[in-house]
């Protein structure tokens, strides 16, 4: 005996199956007959970066002998390549015998065999299209600006034209949270907080993220243990920082994207300008020497004047670039320390005093034209 | 019109089959704050009386670098067991629904309270609704923030200076417009000097929405209400003082707070003094610096925000620096204006008025020289010239000044004077001298520029 059973995902994704006896026929007028057996698992899992996995268990009553169970899922955005469907059982003595692909409909048959007259449970997995997902953090910055406490929000819309009654929702990082969500609907869960995070100030002058020449201030998390976080991974989604005014109360302080960060890594994010810090480039010198022929070197001074107009001494990073081949020479003065990053960048380290008072940064060096 | 003077708290009932809340209309736009306590998980689970909470305070802290306002409202809230679903729209504002936030204020309330998620239904862009997990069943002051464009802040500065242009009174004033579609009536009112990094704009965010409805036209008599309420109600016993405005200093930015409550009418400006100064002491030096003031020798105005000039105490934000000087018979004349950039504490501030015709410069190329021409092929493929200049600064007035002129060259140059110039960078040299009153002074150089073949 031949039996068909039906699964419909027609504008839903709480999986409406259905179970049918069929008669071959043509796909435009297959007759349908169903009940619908209940749903007991539906897992929507975010591991993949780009992809959302839907995962259903249902319990089908099968015939001695093969069956054939129809699925389908007009109005819904189901990766038809993607389907995996399996009993839960893996030792079940029911085998799925092939997959057929109606055309023209957004659907399949399965044929499986069974030894006997039987439930048997099985695990639909699938991808789902337009699930969208973002991650976002609110950070509470104490007054002293040492510390934060770290909000970590997972939001999801629903446009895959399904609807989750009930679903365990599992986040890239295995958090998990059991909600129902409509189509066109979103959520937005805190999925983690920790409390006093370690927080880095830097004040830095770079040209290639603010070409005006101001004075940045980034906040660096270490996504370590040490440091209070490093528990996992650090989605890219926006930060949102406030701070604690001493008041009862708090400011927004600014807003960054914080790029994905891995366990020990750094999350640099910039608050806002600086501007109780003022840095003015002047080059003093830029000769000509060396020539040979049309080629030649350069010798270069590159001077910061660097003046602080807060009320305590702070340390600035300035990363300046060269191009091309070339080499800081020895009276290069003014800094604290420095590091060539790469060929063409070199980051200094310098201490500006409080009240305005300047300090001057000479970065002498000679560009050489070396062939 | 506010919520709370329009409304009184209002018992309504859950509208559950449709699972709408009824509308709260505030000035121009809804807002729409309902309560409901739900015991099951759907909407049309259990029927609900819904109470509309008064809004205990607002709080609008407004930024000047972006069209950004964070505003907090905190009301009372009654919470039952289990979870409580509060509804919170804005239809018709410009509110950015990313931003908008619950927390319990309190150890008490954040012991009982937890959020345990934030729906934003697909059939508004502009409602949401927290779930709210209550494990003490009370009344609790929450704390709903949410940020709003379309409220901005300026500073403004008048400069009286005296006929001898040795010192000035200065006003500082700041200036909030509401443009938001809202009237936050009594509202602490705080403004953040400072930059601020946003990744994305508020009024973007904030999009899509319905263009903002036109106010109503008003008459003469609530004209005269809303003007009342604007300035803070009418004077008690007599006399009212200016508001002081606080200023504390937070991470890089500054805070100004408003003493008091304000109220600011949608689509209205509000002018307050943030501080007034007598006789800061100022310097006026004549300038030729065309990276800072321009190609034309002009007369500056220089003071110092520190406290030798009876500043220092806070930044100056950005803003329009008026100056007028003190003529006859307490009669003013207007100097100039100009925008100014934000000025730290114990920085100089530079306020360029315009050239002065009593006080002028001219600069003359008295000759011209070639020398060591270089022919190759019989074309001339390298030369040197040799300029010499004079400038001559006359100072009409009747009391000295104060000179400093720089001078910038092209090229591969040699610069000689037997004045006292010195280096400003690879190609400019400055000078700084004080010229007595009626004199005159001739300032003379020589530039020699190789060129061509010769500059390598």
């Amino acid at each position: 005996m031949n039996k068909r059973m039906i699964f419909t995902l027609a504008g839903t994704a709480a999986l409406a199956s259905v179970i049918g006896i069929s008669r071959p026929t043509t796909v435009e007028a297959r007759i349908k007959l169903a009940t619908l057996p209940d749903k007991e698992a539906v897992v929507v899992r975010f591991d993949h970066p780009n992809q959302v996995l839907v995962e259903e268990e249902r319990t089908i009553s099968l015939q001695k002998g093969t069956n054939t169970v129809d699925f389908s899922w007009a109005g819904t955005n189901i990766d038809k390549g993607s389907i995996v469907f399996r009993p839960v059982d893996v030792n079940s003595k029911v085998e799925i015998l092939s997959t057929s692909y109606p055309p023209g409909e957004a659907a399949l048959t399965w044929s499986i065999a069974s030894p006997d007259a039987r439930s048997e449970k099985f695990r639909l997995s699938y991808l789902m299209a337009n699930i969208q997902r973002e991650t976002d953090y609110r950070a509470i910055v104490s007054n002293d600006e040492k510390t934060l406490t770290f909000r970590h929000y997972f939001k999801i819309r629903n446009w895959s034209g399904g609807t989750f009654d009930s679903a365990d929702f599992i986040t890239r990082d295995g958090k998990t949270f059991e909600k129902g969500l409509d189509q066109g609907e979103a959520k937005r869960v805190l999925v983690n907080k920790w409390d006093k995070v370690t927080l880095n100030k830097e004040y830095v002058y770079d040209l290639t993220r603010q070409r005006e020449g101001k004075v940045m201030t980034d906040y660096v998390l270490k996504n370590t243990k040490e440091a209070g976080l490093g528990a996992i991974p650090l989605e890219y989604g926006k930060v949102r920082i406030y701070q604690d005014d001493g008041k009862g109360t708090t400011a927004f302080t600014g807003e960054d994207w914080g790029q994905f960060t891995a366990v020990g890594d750094d999350m640099r994010l910039n608050i806002g300008i600086a501007q109780d810090i003022k840095v003015e480039f002047k080059k003093m010198v830029n000769d000509v020497e060396n020539r040979r022929g049309n080629v030649y070197d350069t010798n270069e001074v590159d001077e910061f004047e660097i003046k602080n107009f807060k009320d305590s001494e702070v340390e600035l990073t300035l990363v300046l670039r060269v191009q091309g081949e070339w080499e800081m020479q020895k009276d290069s003065e003014g800094y604290t320390g420095f590091e060539r990053v790469d060929n063409e960048t070199i980051k200094f380290k310098v201490k500006a005093p409080a009240k305005g008072a300047p300090v001057k940064l000479k970065f002498h060096y000679k560009r050489l034209n070396n062939w | 019109m506010s919520c709370n003077k329009q409304l009184p708290i209002t018992n309504y009932q859950w509208s559950a089959a449709a699972g709408v809340c009824p509308q709260v209309v505030i000035g121009n736009w809804i807002l729409v704050i309902c309560c409901c306590f739900i015991f099951g998980n759907t909407l049309s689970a259990k029927e609900e009386l819904v109470t509309l909470p008064e809004r205990d305070s607002v709080q609008l802290t407004i930024y000047n670098s972006e069209d950004l306002t964070l505003v907090r409202e905190r009301r009372t809230l009654s919470f039952k067991q289990g979870n409580n679903r509060l509804q919170f729209s804005w239809a018709n504002t410009l509110i950015d629904p990313t931003s908008v936030e619950f927390e319990p204020v309190g150890k008490d309330a954040q012991d009982a309270l937890e959020v345990m998620d934030v729906s934003y239904p697909a059939e508004s862009h502009e409602m949401l609704i927290w779930t709210v997990a209550c494990t003490k069943p009370a009344g609790y002051e929450v704390e709903i923030s949410y940020f709003t464009s379309g409220i901005s802040w300026s500073a403004e500065y008048t400069g009286m200076v005296n006929a001898a242009e040795n010192a000035m009174d200065l006003t500082a004033y700041v200036t909030v417009t509401n443009n938001s579609g809202e009237e936050y009536e009594d509202a602490e009112v705080r403004l953040v000097v400072g930059v601020i990094h946003l990744v994305e704009r508020i009024i973007d965010l904030a999009r899509p929405r319905q263009p903002m409805p036109s106010a109503p036209a008003m008459d003469k008599g609530e004209m005269r209400d809303m003007a009342k309420r604007a300035r803070g109600g009418e004077a008690q016993n007599g006399m009212q003082k200016p508001k002081e405005i606080q200023k504390a200093g937070l991470s890089e930015y500054y805070i100004y707070t408003v003493e008091g409550q304000e109220t600011i009418p949608n689509r209205w400006s509000k002018r307050l003094r943030s501080f007034e100064i007598k006789d800061v002491p100022l310097k006026t030096v004549y300038r030729l610096e065309p990276d800072k003031h321009g190609p034309l020798f002009t007369k500056v105005l220089e003071f110092k925000n520190d406290e030798a000039h009876k500043l220092g105490k806070e930044p100056l934000p950005d803003g329009l620096v008026r100056l007028y000087k003190r003529v006859s018979d307490g009669r003013l004349g207007y100097m100039g204006a100009i925008a100014s950039k934000y000025i730290p504490k114990n920085e100089e501030v530079k306020v360029n008025v315009g050239p002065d015709a009593e006080c002028t410069m001219k600069e003359k190329r008295g000759s011209l020289k070639k020398k060591d021409l270089t022919f190759r092929n019989n074309r001339l493929v390298g030369w040197t010239t040799v300029e010499e200049f004079e400038i001559e600064v006359k100072n009409f007035r009747n009391r000295d000044v104060e000179v400093e002129i720089h001078r910038s060259m092209q090229g591969l140059f040699e610069f000689e004077s037997d004045d006292a110039w010195e280096k400003h960078d690879a190609d400019t040299q400055k000078i700084h001298f004080t010229l007595k009153a009626g004199e005159s002074r001739k300032l003379s150089f020589k530039v020699t520029t190789k060129n061509g073949e010769n500059a390598r």
